[in-house]
């Protein structure tokens, strides 16, 4: 255990929340993309999360009597599609409609974009916040040398 | 006789598990979005308190992290971020009484030995 571990800790949290904003936000900015690169709707984005230091090898060694192994944060393990089919809306005038007037729309939902975007927003903020508790835990350390 | 007493040596024994709480609770608000994750925290005035009445140093004590339980999403994860939040800010001045009373009583010392400056 080193000791400015929940500083890192702390960080891995903000860029895994980070992430979880840009990926949102893209999913707010195509909301509305009925022809991605592959000529397809834009299908919604989801990042996916793991904690670190949970691990096989960890879990082994505790087991076995030695020290758990102090936490790792948390890692980004992909971004991932959302399987949810595309949304079906009728709209005869539109340029990509079929033949019975319907066209393809993304699977992006706006309401559980932004309540998504909250939810990370506030997350990103507690991280913030851990992380100046545990600063000022290091620099009351410090004071003890005064 | 060792030149730090007991209280000292518990004080610091105390300080070395509140960060290691710290580096956990850190890690459970990190991992708040993390699909089948539990919250872990280390009880540390618990391990020290039960070392103690043991009568073992309270330098030999290694603190552990324990499961804290409950299941507070629908991914599974067990994270409540507002009782972690709340964790953090007590274990942060938790850390700070236990460092101003160590350095005071620091300084207690080193005015016995004749090093101390003015008040």
């Amino acid at each position: 255990m080193s000791f400015f571990d929940a500083l890192n800790v702390s960080a891995s949290g903000l860029t895994a929340e980070r992430l979880r904003m840009d990926v949102t936000a893209e999913n707010l900015a195509n909301a509305e993309t009925t022809q991605g690169p592959n000529g397809k709707p834009y299908q919604r984005q989801e990042v996916e999360l793991r904690s670190v230091g949970g691990d096989f090898g960890n879990t082994l060694a505790q087991a076995m009597g030695g020290s758990a192994a102090p936490p790792g944060g948390v890692e980004v393990t992909g971004i991932v599609a959302d399987k949810t089919p595309d949304q079906l809306v009728y709209d005869p005038g539109a340029p990509g409609a079929n033949k019975a007037g319907y066209v393809r729309m993304p699977n992006v939902n706006s309401v559980t974009e932004m309540t998504d975007l909250i939810d990370e927003s506030d997350t990103y903020q507690s991280d913030v916040t851990a992380m100046s508790t545990s600063k000022t835990m290091y620099s009351d350390t410090l004071q003890l040398l005064k | 006789m060792s030149l730090l007493d007991t209280t000292q040596l518990a004080l610091e024994s105390a300080m070395r598990g509140s960060m290691i709480d710290q580096t956990y609770l850190a890690n459970d608000l990190a991992n708040a979005d993390t699909p089948g994750f539990q919250a872990q925290a280390v009880n540390f005035q618990g391990e020290l308190q039960a070392a103690m009445q043991a009568g073992r140093s309270p330098s030999s004590v290694s603190f552990s992290a324990s499961p804290e339980g409950g299941v507070n999403s629908a991914d599974g994860n067990g994270v409540n971020a507002e009782q972690m939040s709340a964790q953090i800010s007590e274990n942060g001045l938790l850390y700070q009484d236990l460092t101003q009373v160590a350095a005071a009583r620091e300084q207690i010392m080193l005015t016995a030995i004749g090093q101390g400056g003015a008040a």
